[in-house]
């Protein structure tokens, strides 16, 4: 939705400007002048900024996570034939927007975070383009329970099933990883060995 | 009717061809999701239009 936006405000602006080019004798005139300043800098200021908001929305999408070879593993990893691995059992049931899996459980990792996060993400392309890849890729910071609680909070069967009810608070203020349980994340060293889903 | 002077028109139009290239730039990198589109439109097209921008706005002042 918001690509066809900017587009039409990108077609609008061309032709326009398109025009003052043709007719340059037209800003000669006061409403010459006014469509000058609409066309040469209202309305591209515009579509930067459109523009802007469509590419943040892209980059949640799980193919722009993946469009990096240096994912390929990770994308892999939701394919996972087995229930008991936290992305592929989410993946494969639709617990999470497929379109938007990665950016479900990394609010604020690269492109999507604060400036610190996306200052990061742009060292990523960097790195991915100039530099060499590590062998092994990790997270900034320990992953936040609240990529989890963002879903899994005040849901009955989170709330009310034990051991989370006895140990609710240090679920909640992170005091506890929930990974501490649930740790069979990616496990892309051991992709090798794993038999993957072939649905949809 | 008062006719703009020549520098004047053409930095208009120097402005134009660069916002241009850069609003065609920006509508090619919406259609291609990776992050080195978002490269191309942040450097490509965010330049070459600020750059038109300004040069407008210099051109405006200048007249």
């Amino acid at each position: 939705m918001a690509n066809h936006a900017v587009t039409i405000l990108v077609v609008l602006s061309i032709i326009l400007i398109g025009l003052l080019i043709l007719r340059p004798s037209l800003t000669a005139v006061t409403g010459g002048k006014i469509l000058a300043f609409i066309a040469l800098f209202i309305l591209p200021i515009s579509a930067l900024g459109l523009g802007s908001v469509a590419h943040l929305q892209h980059a949640t999408s799980t193919s722009f996570c993946l469009s990096c070879h240096t994912m390929e593993a990770y994308g892999q990893s939701l394919r996972i034939d087995d229930p008991s691995y936290i992305p592929a059992s989410h993946f494969q049931n639709n617990r999470i927007s497929r379109n938007e899996a990665c950016y479900t459980c990394h609010t604020n990792y690269a492109m999507f975070g604060g400036l610190k996060a996306k200052l990061g993400g742009l060292k990523h392309l960097y790195i991915y383009y100039f530099g060499t890849v590590p062998e092994k890729i990790a997270l900034y910071e320990p992953y936040n329970n609240r990529e989890c609680l963002h879903c899994h909070a005040s849901a009955r069967a989170f709330e009310e099933s034990s051991p989370h009810k006895e140990m609710r608070d240090q679920l909640g203020s992170n005091e506890m990883s929930c990974l501490t349980c649930h740790n069979k994340i990616h496990d892309v060293q051991n992709a090798g060995q794993l038999k993957f889903w072939k649905g949809p | 009717m008062a006719e703009n002077s020549p520098k004047l028109q053409q930095r208009l139009k120097i402005a134009a061809y660069l916002l241009i290239a850069g609003l065609v730039l920006e509508a090619i990198t919406l259609y291609w999701s990776s992050p080195l589109s978002f490269i191309l439109f942040a450097a490509g097209a965010g330049t070459l239009m600020a750059l038109g921008i300004i040069v407008y706005l210099i051109a405006i002042a200048a007249a």
